[in-house]
Protein backbone atom coordinates (compact mmCIF):
# COMPACT_ATOMS: atom_id res chain seq x y z
CA UNK A 1 0.00 0.00 0.00
CA UNK A 2 2.79 2.43 0.99
CA UNK A 3 4.29 1.51 -2.20
CA UNK A 4 1.29 2.14 -4.22
CA UNK A 5 1.23 5.73 -2.87
CA UNK A 6 4.69 6.55 -3.41
CA UNK A 7 4.20 5.51 -7.02
CA UNK A 8 0.99 7.31 -7.56
CA UNK A 9 1.99 10.47 -6.12
CA UNK A 10 5.28 10.55 -8.09
CA UNK A 11 3.34 10.07 -11.02
CA UNK A 12 1.54 12.49 -10.85
CA UNK A 13 4.17 14.72 -10.18
CA UNK A 14 5.88 13.28 -12.88
CA UNK A 15 2.97 14.61 -15.02
CA UNK A 16 3.62 17.61 -14.27
CA UNK A 17 7.28 17.42 -14.51
CA UNK A 18 8.65 19.73 -17.27
CA UNK A 19 10.66 16.77 -18.88
CA UNK A 20 7.30 14.56 -18.89
CA UNK A 21 4.59 17.88 -19.91
CA UNK A 22 6.95 18.91 -23.05
CA UNK A 23 7.16 15.09 -24.25
CA UNK A 24 3.21 14.99 -23.98
CA UNK A 25 3.03 18.48 -24.77
CA UNK A 26 4.76 17.73 -28.31
CA UNK A 27 2.97 14.56 -28.92
CA UNK A 28 -0.41 16.52 -28.87
CA UNK A 29 0.80 19.33 -31.44
CA UNK A 30 2.56 16.39 -33.59
CA UNK A 31 -1.10 15.02 -33.53
CA UNK A 32 -3.03 17.82 -34.54
CA UNK A 33 -0.77 18.38 -37.12
CA UNK A 34 1.12 21.22 -35.69
CA UNK A 35 3.60 22.96 -38.76
CA UNK A 36 6.10 23.60 -35.60
CA UNK A 37 9.54 23.06 -36.95
CA UNK A 38 13.01 22.51 -34.64
CA UNK A 39 15.97 22.78 -36.68
CA UNK A 40 17.49 19.44 -36.77
CA UNK A 41 21.01 21.50 -35.64
CA UNK A 42 19.29 22.14 -32.29
CA UNK A 43 19.14 19.21 -31.52
CA UNK A 44 22.19 18.44 -32.62
CA UNK A 45 23.64 20.86 -30.65
CA UNK A 46 21.00 20.09 -27.54
CA UNK A 47 22.55 16.40 -27.56
CA UNK A 48 25.97 17.54 -27.39
CA UNK A 49 25.10 19.51 -24.67
CA UNK A 50 23.27 17.55 -22.30
CA UNK A 51 25.75 14.41 -22.76
CA UNK A 52 29.38 17.39 -22.23
CA UNK A 53 27.08 17.92 -18.83
CA UNK A 54 26.23 14.35 -17.87
CA UNK A 55 30.04 13.60 -18.45
CA UNK A 56 31.58 16.69 -16.79
CA UNK A 57 29.49 15.75 -13.60
CA UNK A 58 30.94 12.38 -13.81
CA UNK A 59 34.30 13.20 -14.36
CA UNK A 60 34.39 16.00 -11.92
CA UNK A 61 32.95 13.37 -9.56
CA UNK A 62 35.44 10.58 -10.23
CA UNK A 63 38.38 12.75 -9.95
CA UNK A 64 37.11 12.83 -5.97
CA UNK A 65 36.16 9.38 -5.71
CA UNK A 66 37.21 5.52 -5.33
CA UNK A 67 37.29 4.28 -8.69
CA UNK A 68 36.64 0.48 -7.33
CA UNK A 69 32.93 1.21 -6.39
CA UNK A 70 32.17 1.64 -9.39
CA UNK A 71 33.35 -1.65 -10.84
CA UNK A 72 30.35 -3.66 -9.67
CA UNK A 73 27.84 -1.39 -11.04
CA UNK A 74 29.84 -1.36 -14.60
CA UNK A 75 29.58 -4.72 -14.64
CA UNK A 76 25.94 -5.00 -13.57
CA UNK A 77 25.25 -2.91 -16.54
CA UNK A 78 27.06 -4.87 -18.81
CA UNK A 79 25.05 -7.94 -17.89
CA UNK A 80 22.34 -5.87 -18.42
CA UNK A 81 22.79 -4.58 -22.05
CA UNK A 82 23.59 -8.18 -22.74
CA UNK A 83 21.05 -10.04 -21.32
CA UNK A 84 18.45 -7.74 -23.19
CA UNK A 85 19.60 -8.61 -26.51
CA UNK A 86 19.03 -12.20 -25.79
CA UNK A 87 15.87 -11.58 -23.86
CA UNK A 88 14.35 -10.39 -26.87
CA UNK A 89 15.86 -12.89 -29.19
CA UNK A 90 13.80 -15.47 -27.31
CA UNK A 91 10.60 -13.78 -26.44
CA UNK A 92 9.94 -11.09 -29.49
CA UNK A 93 11.63 -12.52 -32.18
CA UNK A 94 9.64 -15.89 -31.33
CA UNK A 95 6.27 -13.91 -31.83
CA UNK A 96 4.36 -14.06 -35.39
CA UNK A 97 4.59 -11.97 -37.59
CA UNK A 98 8.16 -10.73 -35.81
CA UNK A 99 11.36 -11.54 -38.02
CA UNK A 100 14.12 -12.68 -36.40
CA UNK A 101 16.52 -10.15 -37.12
CA UNK A 102 14.21 -7.43 -36.83
CA UNK A 103 13.68 -8.85 -33.16
CA UNK A 104 17.48 -8.72 -32.98
CA UNK A 105 17.91 -5.05 -33.95
CA UNK A 106 14.82 -3.99 -31.41
CA UNK A 107 16.51 -5.73 -28.45
CA UNK A 108 20.03 -4.01 -29.38
CA UNK A 109 18.08 -0.43 -29.38
CA UNK A 110 16.12 -1.24 -26.48
CA UNK A 111 19.56 -2.51 -24.41
CA UNK A 112 21.83 0.85 -25.47
CA UNK A 113 21.40 3.24 -23.57
CA UNK A 114 18.90 6.77 -24.22
CA UNK A 115 21.24 9.73 -23.32
CA UNK A 116 17.98 12.37 -23.51
CA UNK A 117 16.18 9.48 -20.79
CA UNK A 118 18.74 9.09 -18.69
CA UNK A 119 18.91 13.59 -18.37
CA UNK A 120 15.62 13.13 -17.86
CA UNK A 121 15.92 10.78 -15.04
CA UNK A 122 19.02 12.63 -13.50
CA UNK A 123 16.53 15.82 -13.50
CA UNK A 124 13.91 14.07 -11.70
CA UNK A 125 16.20 12.85 -8.56
CA UNK A 126 17.66 16.19 -7.97
CA UNK A 127 13.83 17.58 -8.44
CA UNK A 128 13.23 15.26 -5.42
CA UNK A 129 16.60 15.67 -3.54
CA UNK A 130 17.24 12.21 -4.15
CA UNK A 131 21.31 11.29 -3.66
CA UNK A 132 23.16 9.45 -6.27
CA UNK A 133 26.82 8.94 -7.60
CA UNK A 134 27.48 11.64 -9.33
CA UNK A 135 29.42 9.21 -11.78
CA UNK A 136 26.30 7.04 -12.30
CA UNK A 137 26.06 8.77 -15.49
CA UNK A 138 29.50 7.34 -16.57
CA UNK A 139 27.48 3.95 -16.76
CA UNK A 140 26.11 4.85 -19.90
CA UNK A 141 29.00 3.35 -22.35
CA UNK A 142 28.98 0.19 -19.90
CA UNK A 143 25.03 -0.97 -21.16
CA UNK A 144 25.29 0.97 -24.25
CA UNK A 145 27.81 -0.18 -25.94
CA UNK A 146 27.34 -4.39 -25.22
CA UNK A 147 24.59 -4.08 -26.19
CA UNK A 148 25.11 -2.59 -30.03
CA UNK A 149 27.73 -4.72 -30.09
CA UNK A 150 25.69 -8.37 -29.04
CA UNK A 151 22.80 -7.39 -31.06
CA UNK A 152 24.64 -7.16 -34.25
CA UNK A 153 27.11 -10.12 -33.53
CA UNK A 154 24.13 -12.34 -32.63
CA UNK A 155 22.10 -11.31 -35.92
CA UNK A 156 25.09 -11.78 -38.27
CA UNK A 157 25.56 -15.36 -36.92
CA UNK A 158 21.64 -15.78 -37.07
CA UNK A 159 21.98 -14.48 -40.74
CA UNK A 160 24.76 -16.48 -41.88
CA UNK A 161 23.10 -19.63 -40.15
CA UNK A 162 20.62 -18.86 -42.74
CA UNK A 163 22.41 -17.92 -45.40
CA UNK A 164 24.26 -21.50 -44.89
CA UNK A 165 21.28 -23.39 -45.19
CA UNK A 166 19.63 -21.87 -48.19
CA UNK A 167 23.13 -22.51 -50.07
CA UNK A 168 22.89 -26.04 -49.11
CA UNK A 169 19.36 -26.36 -50.05
CA UNK A 170 19.46 -24.88 -53.06
CA UNK A 171 23.00 -26.68 -54.20
CA UNK A 172 21.00 -29.90 -53.84
CA UNK A 173 18.28 -28.64 -55.37
CA UNK A 174 20.39 -27.71 -58.57
CA UNK A 175 22.62 -31.37 -58.41
CA UNK A 176 18.75 -32.67 -58.44
CA UNK A 177 17.73 -31.00 -61.70
CA UNK A 178 20.97 -30.54 -63.39
CA UNK A 179 20.17 -27.98 -65.90
CA UNK A 180 23.26 -27.09 -67.84
CA UNK A 181 24.22 -23.55 -66.72
CA UNK A 182 25.73 -21.36 -69.44
CA UNK A 183 28.94 -20.00 -68.62
CA UNK A 184 31.01 -16.96 -69.67
CA UNK A 185 28.23 -15.23 -70.87
CA UNK A 186 28.22 -11.43 -70.61
CA UNK A 187 25.16 -10.24 -68.43
CA UNK A 188 23.22 -8.22 -70.77
CA UNK A 189 21.02 -7.00 -68.38
CA UNK A 190 21.69 -5.28 -64.86
CA UNK A 191 19.43 -7.57 -63.67
CA UNK A 192 21.26 -10.57 -65.02
CA UNK A 193 25.02 -8.99 -63.71
CA UNK A 194 23.26 -8.71 -60.31
CA UNK A 195 22.85 -12.27 -59.62
CA UNK A 196 25.73 -13.32 -60.91
CA UNK A 197 27.76 -11.29 -58.72
CA UNK A 198 25.61 -12.80 -55.63
CA UNK A 199 28.83 -15.00 -54.11
CA UNK A 200 27.78 -16.49 -50.73
CA UNK A 201 30.63 -14.90 -49.04
CA UNK A 202 30.81 -15.54 -45.24
CA UNK A 203 30.34 -12.16 -43.76
CA UNK A 204 32.06 -12.70 -40.19
CA UNK A 205 31.49 -9.86 -38.18
CA UNK A 206 34.00 -7.68 -36.88
CA UNK A 207 33.40 -6.50 -33.28
CA UNK A 208 36.15 -4.03 -32.75
CA UNK A 209 34.63 -1.74 -35.37
CA UNK A 210 31.09 -1.51 -33.99
CA UNK A 211 32.61 -0.52 -30.97
CA UNK A 212 34.91 2.05 -32.62
CA UNK A 213 31.54 3.40 -34.38
CA UNK A 214 29.52 3.52 -31.59
CA UNK A 215 32.09 5.72 -29.17
CA UNK A 216 32.56 7.66 -32.22
CA UNK A 217 28.35 8.55 -32.14
CA UNK A 218 27.60 11.95 -31.48
CA UNK A 219 26.18 10.99 -27.89
CA UNK A 220 29.23 8.98 -26.75
CA UNK A 221 31.76 11.25 -28.26
CA UNK A 222 30.17 14.18 -26.45
CA UNK A 223 30.01 12.42 -22.90
CA UNK A 224 33.48 10.72 -23.46
CA UNK A 225 34.60 14.13 -24.04
CA UNK A 226 33.38 15.97 -21.24
CA UNK A 227 33.89 12.66 -18.65
CA UNK A 228 37.69 13.49 -19.85
CA UNK A 229 37.67 17.10 -19.28
CA UNK A 230 35.86 16.38 -16.18
CA UNK A 231 38.61 14.21 -14.69
CA UNK A 232 42.21 15.96 -16.13
CA UNK A 233 40.88 19.33 -16.15
CA UNK A 234 39.32 22.27 -13.99
CA UNK A 235 35.90 23.01 -15.89
CA UNK A 236 33.88 23.88 -12.48
CA UNK A 237 33.85 27.80 -13.73
CA UNK A 238 32.07 26.75 -17.42
CA UNK A 239 30.53 23.63 -16.23
CA UNK A 240 28.39 26.01 -13.25
CA UNK A 241 27.66 29.13 -15.88
CA UNK A 242 26.84 27.39 -18.67
CA UNK A 243 26.09 23.74 -18.60
CA UNK A 244 24.57 23.37 -15.64
CA UNK A 245 22.01 26.58 -15.70
CA UNK A 246 20.86 25.27 -19.33
CA UNK A 247 20.73 21.53 -19.28
CA UNK A 248 16.85 21.69 -17.92
CA UNK A 249 15.82 24.34 -20.53
CA UNK A 250 17.37 22.37 -23.20
CA UNK A 251 16.26 19.28 -22.20
CA UNK A 252 12.39 20.36 -22.11
CA UNK A 253 13.44 21.14 -25.81
CA UNK A 254 14.62 17.66 -26.70
CA UNK A 255 11.65 16.46 -25.13
CA UNK A 256 9.45 18.55 -27.21
CA UNK A 257 11.12 16.94 -30.49
CA UNK A 258 11.06 13.63 -29.25
CA UNK A 259 7.52 13.83 -28.56
CA UNK A 260 6.67 14.60 -32.03
CA UNK A 261 8.61 12.39 -33.50
CA UNK A 262 7.46 9.82 -31.56
CA UNK A 263 4.02 10.64 -32.56
CA UNK A 264 4.80 10.34 -36.40
CA UNK A 265 6.04 7.15 -35.96
CA UNK A 266 2.98 5.48 -34.24
CA UNK A 267 2.02 4.84 -37.69
CA UNK A 268 4.58 3.33 -38.98
CA UNK A 269 5.34 0.83 -36.38
CA UNK A 270 1.31 0.10 -37.33
CA UNK A 271 2.26 -1.57 -40.22
CA UNK A 272 4.35 -3.57 -38.89
CA UNK A 273 3.52 -5.94 -36.52
CA UNK A 274 1.36 -5.12 -33.18
CA UNK A 275 4.02 -7.53 -31.20
CA UNK A 276 6.16 -4.74 -31.20
CA UNK A 277 3.79 -2.89 -29.19
CA UNK A 278 3.49 -5.12 -26.70
CA UNK A 279 7.20 -5.42 -26.56
CA UNK A 280 8.01 -1.82 -26.01
CA UNK A 281 5.21 -1.28 -23.62
CA UNK A 282 6.52 -4.36 -21.31
CA UNK A 283 10.24 -4.67 -22.05
CA UNK A 284 11.41 -1.22 -20.30
CA UNK A 285 9.98 -2.54 -17.31
CA UNK A 286 11.51 -5.72 -17.12
CA UNK A 287 15.07 -4.49 -18.13
CA UNK A 288 14.43 -2.33 -15.90
CA UNK A 289 13.31 -4.54 -12.83
CA UNK A 290 16.47 -6.75 -13.85
CA UNK A 291 18.84 -3.55 -13.29
CA UNK A 292 17.80 -2.70 -10.44
CA UNK A 293 17.73 -6.22 -8.73
CA UNK A 294 21.37 -5.98 -9.98
CA UNK A 295 21.63 -2.64 -8.69
CA UNK A 296 20.13 -3.58 -4.60
CA UNK A 297 23.22 -6.28 -4.59
CA UNK A 298 25.53 -3.82 -5.39
CA UNK A 299 23.84 -1.61 -2.89
CA UNK A 300 23.83 -4.41 -0.24
CA UNK A 301 27.45 -5.17 -0.53
CA UNK A 302 29.19 -2.00 -2.00
CA UNK A 303 27.15 0.88 -0.60
CA UNK A 304 26.00 1.96 -4.06
CA UNK A 305 23.04 4.70 -3.12
CA UNK A 306 19.46 3.51 -3.86
CA UNK A 307 19.92 6.69 -6.23
CA UNK A 308 22.44 5.22 -8.23
CA UNK A 309 20.22 1.83 -8.23
CA UNK A 310 17.39 3.98 -9.84
CA UNK A 311 19.69 5.44 -12.45
CA UNK A 312 20.73 1.90 -13.14
CA UNK A 313 17.45 0.67 -13.69
CA UNK A 314 16.58 3.73 -15.90
CA UNK A 315 19.03 3.48 -18.16
CA UNK A 316 18.02 -0.23 -18.53
CA UNK A 317 14.74 0.26 -19.09
CA UNK A 318 15.78 3.03 -21.59
CA UNK A 319 16.15 2.74 -25.55
CA UNK A 320 18.78 4.59 -27.38
CA UNK A 321 17.24 6.99 -30.00
CA UNK A 322 20.83 8.94 -31.21
CA UNK A 323 23.24 6.99 -31.78
CA UNK A 324 22.04 3.66 -31.56
CA UNK A 325 19.66 3.61 -34.26
CA UNK A 326 22.54 4.75 -37.74
CA UNK A 327 24.91 1.89 -35.68
CA UNK A 328 22.31 -1.06 -36.24
CA UNK A 329 21.22 0.16 -39.60
CA UNK A 330 24.71 0.31 -40.58
CA UNK A 331 25.24 -2.82 -38.63
CA UNK A 332 22.07 -5.18 -39.31
CA UNK A 333 21.46 -3.64 -42.54
CA UNK A 334 18.03 -6.05 -43.44
CA UNK A 335 16.42 -5.60 -40.42
CA UNK A 336 13.69 -2.96 -40.61
CA UNK A 337 13.99 0.13 -39.55
CA UNK A 338 10.47 0.91 -39.04
CA UNK A 339 10.26 -1.63 -36.80
CA UNK A 340 13.14 -0.64 -34.24
CA UNK A 341 13.48 2.71 -34.67
CA UNK A 342 9.39 2.76 -34.63
CA UNK A 343 9.28 0.36 -31.23
CA UNK A 344 12.22 2.45 -29.34
CA UNK A 345 11.47 5.82 -30.64
CA UNK A 346 7.19 5.71 -30.79
CA UNK A 347 6.56 3.46 -27.50
CA UNK A 348 9.72 2.71 -25.41
CA UNK A 349 10.86 6.05 -25.05
CA UNK A 350 7.59 7.71 -23.68
CA UNK A 351 7.05 4.42 -21.95
CA UNK A 352 10.66 4.57 -20.09
CA UNK A 353 10.12 8.60 -19.51
CA UNK A 354 6.98 8.77 -17.97
CA UNK A 355 6.05 5.56 -16.75
CA UNK A 356 9.34 4.10 -15.47
CA UNK A 357 11.15 6.33 -13.99
CA UNK A 358 8.57 7.57 -11.45
CA UNK A 359 7.88 3.74 -10.48
CA UNK A 360 11.59 3.17 -10.16
CA UNK A 361 11.69 6.03 -7.92
CA UNK A 362 8.22 4.73 -5.97
CA UNK A 363 10.30 1.17 -5.73
CA UNK A 364 13.45 2.49 -4.49
CA UNK A 365 11.56 4.52 -2.00
CA UNK A 366 9.12 1.78 -1.07
CA UNK A 367 12.19 -0.24 -0.65
CA UNK A 368 14.97 1.85 0.64
CA UNK A 369 13.06 4.59 2.41
CA UNK A 370 14.42 6.93 0.72
CA UNK B 1 32.71 23.95 -76.87
CA UNK B 2 31.05 21.58 -74.63
CA UNK B 3 32.55 18.35 -73.72
CA UNK B 4 30.00 15.01 -73.85
CA UNK B 5 30.20 13.51 -70.30
CA UNK B 6 27.87 11.14 -68.02
CA UNK B 7 25.85 12.06 -65.23
CA UNK B 8 25.35 9.41 -62.90
CA UNK B 9 22.50 10.41 -60.12
CA UNK B 10 22.62 8.19 -56.42
CA UNK B 11 19.81 8.58 -54.33
CA UNK B 12 20.41 6.92 -50.74
CA UNK B 13 19.86 6.84 -47.32
CA UNK B 14 22.50 9.17 -44.92
CA UNK B 15 24.54 6.91 -43.40
CA UNK B 16 25.78 5.23 -46.16
CA UNK B 17 27.66 8.66 -47.38
CA UNK B 18 30.69 7.74 -46.25
CA UNK B 19 30.86 4.07 -48.02
CA UNK B 20 29.61 5.16 -51.12
CA UNK B 21 32.25 8.14 -51.42
CA UNK B 22 34.86 5.46 -51.22
CA UNK B 23 33.32 3.33 -53.83
CA UNK B 24 33.31 6.47 -56.24
CA UNK B 25 36.74 7.11 -55.47
CA UNK B 26 38.30 3.34 -55.89
CA UNK B 27 36.23 3.64 -59.42
CA UNK B 28 38.36 6.26 -60.46
CA UNK B 29 35.64 9.30 -60.58
CA UNK B 30 37.54 12.34 -60.13
CA UNK B 31 35.07 13.69 -58.22
CA UNK B 32 31.49 14.42 -56.83
CA UNK B 33 29.25 16.73 -55.37
CA UNK B 34 26.40 15.49 -52.47
CA UNK B 35 23.56 17.10 -51.48
CA UNK B 36 21.10 16.65 -48.46
CA UNK B 37 17.62 15.61 -50.09
CA UNK B 38 14.18 14.59 -49.13
CA UNK B 39 11.65 12.57 -51.18
CA UNK B 40 8.66 9.61 -51.26
CA UNK B 41 9.93 6.08 -52.56
CA UNK B 42 9.78 2.79 -52.27
CA UNK B 43 10.20 2.93 -48.42
CA UNK B 44 7.66 6.09 -47.67
CA UNK B 45 8.26 9.76 -47.35
CA UNK B 46 11.99 9.71 -46.49
CA UNK B 47 13.47 13.38 -44.41
CA UNK B 48 11.29 15.62 -45.72
CA UNK B 49 9.87 17.73 -42.88
CA UNK B 50 9.18 15.30 -40.10
CA UNK B 51 10.93 16.00 -36.53
CA UNK B 52 13.26 13.68 -35.27
CA UNK B 53 16.79 13.30 -33.59
CA UNK B 54 18.82 10.75 -35.18
CA UNK B 55 20.06 10.42 -38.87
CA UNK B 56 18.64 7.54 -40.38
CA UNK B 57 15.55 8.72 -41.92
CA UNK B 58 18.18 11.56 -43.73
CA UNK B 59 18.96 11.23 -48.07
CA UNK B 60 21.89 12.31 -49.60
CA UNK B 61 21.99 12.82 -53.41
CA UNK B 62 25.12 12.08 -55.15
CA UNK B 63 26.28 13.44 -58.56
CA UNK B 64 29.12 11.88 -60.29
CA UNK B 65 30.39 13.30 -63.57
CA UNK B 66 32.68 10.56 -65.64
CA UNK B 67 34.01 10.41 -69.17
CA UNK B 68 33.11 6.92 -69.45
CA UNK B 69 29.76 5.52 -69.61
CA UNK B 70 31.77 2.05 -68.04
CA UNK B 71 32.88 3.97 -65.10
CA UNK B 72 29.17 5.39 -64.31
CA UNK B 73 27.94 1.52 -64.42
CA UNK B 74 31.08 0.23 -62.37
CA UNK B 75 30.00 2.81 -59.92
CA UNK B 76 26.11 2.05 -60.13
CA UNK B 77 26.62 -1.75 -60.11
CA UNK B 78 28.63 -1.72 -57.13
CA UNK B 79 26.81 0.91 -54.94
CA UNK B 80 23.57 -1.24 -55.76
CA UNK B 81 25.10 -4.69 -55.48
CA UNK B 82 26.30 -4.00 -52.04
CA UNK B 83 23.57 -1.43 -50.62
CA UNK B 84 20.70 -1.60 -52.59
CA UNK B 85 18.65 -4.79 -51.29
CA UNK B 86 18.44 -3.28 -47.97
CA UNK B 87 18.88 0.42 -48.06
CA UNK B 88 16.51 3.12 -49.86
CA UNK B 89 17.78 4.16 -53.08
CA UNK B 90 18.10 4.63 -56.66
CA UNK B 91 20.58 5.63 -59.44
CA UNK B 92 20.34 6.50 -62.96
CA UNK B 93 22.31 8.10 -65.40
CA UNK B 94 21.75 10.96 -67.93
CA UNK B 95 23.72 12.41 -70.53
CA UNK B 96 25.80 15.97 -69.58
CA UNK B 97 27.77 18.62 -71.72
CA UNK B 98 30.60 19.91 -69.28
CA UNK B 99 30.80 23.80 -70.05
CA UNK B 100 34.12 24.69 -67.85
CA UNK B 101 35.85 22.43 -65.20
CA UNK B 102 39.30 21.91 -64.57
CA UNK B 103 38.76 18.36 -63.85
CA UNK B 104 37.30 18.19 -67.74
CA UNK B 105 37.99 20.73 -69.63
CA UNK B 106 41.28 22.24 -68.00
CA UNK B 107 42.04 25.89 -66.99
CA UNK B 108 41.03 26.93 -70.30
CA UNK B 109 37.32 25.86 -70.78
CA UNK B 110 36.25 23.11 -72.75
Amino acid sequence: MDFLSFFVKDFIAQLQSPTLAFLIGGMIIAALGSELVIPESICTIIVFMLLTKIGLTGGIAIRNSNLADMVLPALFAVVTGIAVVFIARYTLANLPKVKTVDAIATGGLFGAVSGSTMAAGLTVLEEQGISYEAWAGALYPFMDIPALVTAIVVANIYLNKKKLKESARSAMQESLTKQPVAAGNYPSTRQEYLSQQKDPADNRVKIWPIIEESLRGPALSAMLLGLALGIFTQPESVYKSFYDPAFRGLLSILMLVMGMEAWSRVGELRKVAQWYVVYSVVAPFVHGLIAFGLGMIAHYTMNFSMGGVVILAVIASSSSDISGPPTLRAGIPSANPSAYIGASTAIGTPVAIGLCIPFFIGLAQAIGGL
Amino acid sequence: MAKPANKLVIITEKVLLKKIAKIIDECGAKGYTVMETGGKGSRNVRSSGQPHVAETDSNVKFEILTESREMAEDIADKVALKYFNDYAGIAYICSAEVLYGHSFCGPEGC
